[in-house]
């Protein structure tokens, strides 16, 4: 039969998942998959968990064998295989069995590259030193929890603070670790902005991580082999172990080499339909780069679940008998979705942070709510912070982040499909979610939050953004008022603000100061401030501001 | 030495923190005050207060929704 071998490179989630698809989708297909790893189809993002011993064994992780895979789909996967090659034009690939050292070719009709991305290592001085490890396939992680079961560690570093550096710091943590993150931004969690981020980091150090931010690592040193210190730019910091968790890169090195064009972050550039500029290849999974469903630009999000939708929409299409557009499956964009939990704080984003939009040129607005996550008559709620972006203009969504100890995951989802439906902050007020006290509140925290912008946006209230206001009090020439209760404010309060809770605000006016430039007013949550600024408007003040998201989202340096 | 209860059940912050000063103001030196509250806001806040007013809290445990503290009057 014509055109029925199909070969998949890589056995991870986008490669398993369009072998898979394309199996199923046309039966007929001889499908071979090459993977230079020993294991496959495992759960990479649990590889933090693992290390922690939450997931406590290793065949835990490991989803499926590649004996499952022929038993029960008809499909071969060739372990320690690694192809060598690309030949486009003779349609074939060369393969190197990394065990024996034979090199075979292989002929396909339709090849499917999920390659998948690599740890990057940067070259420090001695970086080859036992005991630096990376954190990307479950090698590395079955390596790391042999030395951590052996005892032999106390003291550990992690450089990078994004989510698997952190995770893996919750984890290393968890089991009595010593741990120091290293960050050369000036805040944990890149991607969000700083305010958000900040809440996390502030829960982290809370809970005995050390977090050095805007600090660089220059090399390790070691004796007997072993890394004992890591260098940085803010000194030599102990180390028994170290896990570099800067980033990754995509594996395109056999794709450039046989003519396949690469884009975004220098990820195999693909269309909607996973095709790349050769035909009859496709890419899918880390490897392949993605659109981002908001700006339409080519971007780049190596992230399990969109491999996953990338990798059966590459495997639908290679197994086609006719490629007929209405007939392929295709993939718009994403918004980048994610999700991390630190201890007891999730950080949740979707679309575009502030600064995103910023850079993509957008004019944006933002509000910053915090609310609980359940009804607060109901025993256990939890806070959540939303922090909201709209373009002005159109009101459209651009993005949300979630930061809190209650429960994001939710309100991330419900703003991510809404993003994705073209919503805009009035149809996000007016969503008919689900409501009973064990679940949510009346007005959710997402509905919330799309009120409080469309006040914002409808000027009926002026405000402070958080991160703006440390400096703002180091300048000096303004008052900051919090409306909050004495005992609240004997508690927490933001360094020299002026306590005058909300019911005594008429009898007291005599002291507020009405010669400095502005006047912000404080509560715990933003509500209590917005009355007093209606009531203070009323009275005749003008320069009043309201304090975004309270002492609840206010990151910085509180007394 | 008194034993004193506080049920601050289904008051949001800051009703609890506003109960709790309450009764540790009319309160002698060893005195045990339980406190339990079911806005879990209040996590932060007692151990907060614990510490700016030199009251030991004597155990913080959470269960089914609630946290109930115990602090000794210092």
């Amino acid at each position: 039969m014509a055109d029925n071998k199909l070969i998949v490179i890589g056995a991870v989630a986008a490669g398993t998942k369009a072998a898979s698809k394309a199996k199923r989708d046309n039966p007929n297909l001889e499908v071979k998959v090459f993977t230079k790893e020993r294991y496959i189809s495992y759960a990479g993002c649990g590889l933090p968990y693992y290390i922690g011993g939450i997931i406590r064994d290793k065949q835990e992780l490991l989803v499926r064998s590649p004996e499952d895979f022929k038993r029960e789909q008809g499909i071969d996967i060739f372990t320690e295989h690694e192809v060598k090659k690309i030949d486009a034009s003779g349609k074939k690939v060369i393969v190197e069995d990394l065990k024996s050292g034979d090199i075979r070719e292989y002929s396909y009709d339709k090849l499917i590259i999920a390659t998948g991305a690599s740890p990057i290592v940067p070259p420090l001085e001695n970086i080859n030193l036992a005991n630096i490890f990376t954190l990307r396939s479950v090698s590395d992680a079955f390596a790391v929890r042999e030395l951590l079961d052996s005892g032999a560690a106390k003291k550990a570093v992690i450089v990078g603070g994004g989510f698997i550096g952190l995770e893996t710091a919750e984890n290393l943590r968890n089991r009595g670790m010593d741990v120091t993150i290293v960050e050369l931004v000036p805040h944990i969690l890149p991607p969000f902005d700083e305010e958000m981020a900040l809440y996390a980091q502030n829960h982290m150090i809370d809970r005995g991580v050390r977090i050095l931010t805007g600090e660089k690592v220059t090399g390790f040193e070691g004796s007997d082999g072993k890394v004992t210190a890591v260098k940085t730019s803010a000194g030599d910091i102990e180390a028994d172990m170290v896990i570099l968790s800067i980033g990754v890169r995509p594996n395109t090195g056999i794709a450039v080499e046989a003519g396949i064009e690469t884009g975004a972050a220098g990820a195999i550039k693909v269309n909607k339909y996973m095709e790349t500029n050769i035909k009859d290849i496709y890419a899918a999974g880390d490897c392949a780069e993605n659109t981002n469903l908001i700006t339409g630009k080519p971007a780049w999000y190596p992230m399990g679940s969109t491999a996953n939708k990338t990798g059966r929409i590459a495997g639908h299409n290679a197994a086609l008998e006719k490629q007929e557009e209405a007939l392929k499956e295709s993939l718009e964009g994403v918004l980048g979705t994610t999700i991390v939990r630190l201890f007891e704080v999730n950080a949740a984003k979707t679309g575009l942070s502030e600064k995103d939009a910023l850079k993509e040129g957008y004019e944006a607005e933002t509000v910053l709510v915090p609310a609980n996550d359940t009804a607060h008559y109901f025993p256990g709620y939890r806070m959540i912070n939303t922090k909201l972006v709209v373009e002005k203009s159109t009101h459209k969504v651009l993005g949300a982040q979630i930061v809190g100890e209650g429960i994001v995951d939710k309100p991330i989802d419900t703003i991510a499909a809404a993003i994705t439906m073209g919503a805009r902050a009035e149809d996000l007020a007016k969503l008919d979610l689900a409501y009973a006290p064990p679940f949510s509140m009346a007005v959710g925290s997402t509905i919330l939050s799309a009120n409080v912008m469309l006040n914002k946006l409808n000027k009926r209230m002026e405000s402070v953004k958080a991160p703006v206001l440390p400096d703002m009090l180091e300048k000096g020439g303004i008052n900051v008022l919090d409306v909050r209760e004495e005992e609240e404010f004997f508690i927490s309060s933001i360094p020299g603000s002026k306590n005058i809770p909300m019911g005594e605000l008429e009898v007291r006016l005599g002291e507020i100061d009405k010669n400095k430039e502005t006047i912000i007013l404080v509560c715990r949550i933003g509500n209590r401030a917005y009355m007093s600024y209606l009531k203070l408007k009323n009275l005749g003040f003008t320069n009043l501001k309201v304090l975004e998201g309270g002492i609840c989202a206010y990151p910085y340096k509180l007394e | 030495m008194a034993e004193k209860y506080i049920n601050a059940r289904g008051l949001q912050c800051p009703g609890p923190v506003v109960e709790l000063f309450k009764v540790a103001k009319v309160s002698e030196k060893g005195d045990l005050i339980t406190i339990e509250v079911t806005d879990m806001a209040f996590k932060k806040d007692i151990a907060v207060w614990c510490r700016k007013t030199n009251n030991e809290l004597v155990s913080l445990c959470e269960g089914e929704g609630t946290l109930k503290a115990v602090i000794r009057k210092g």
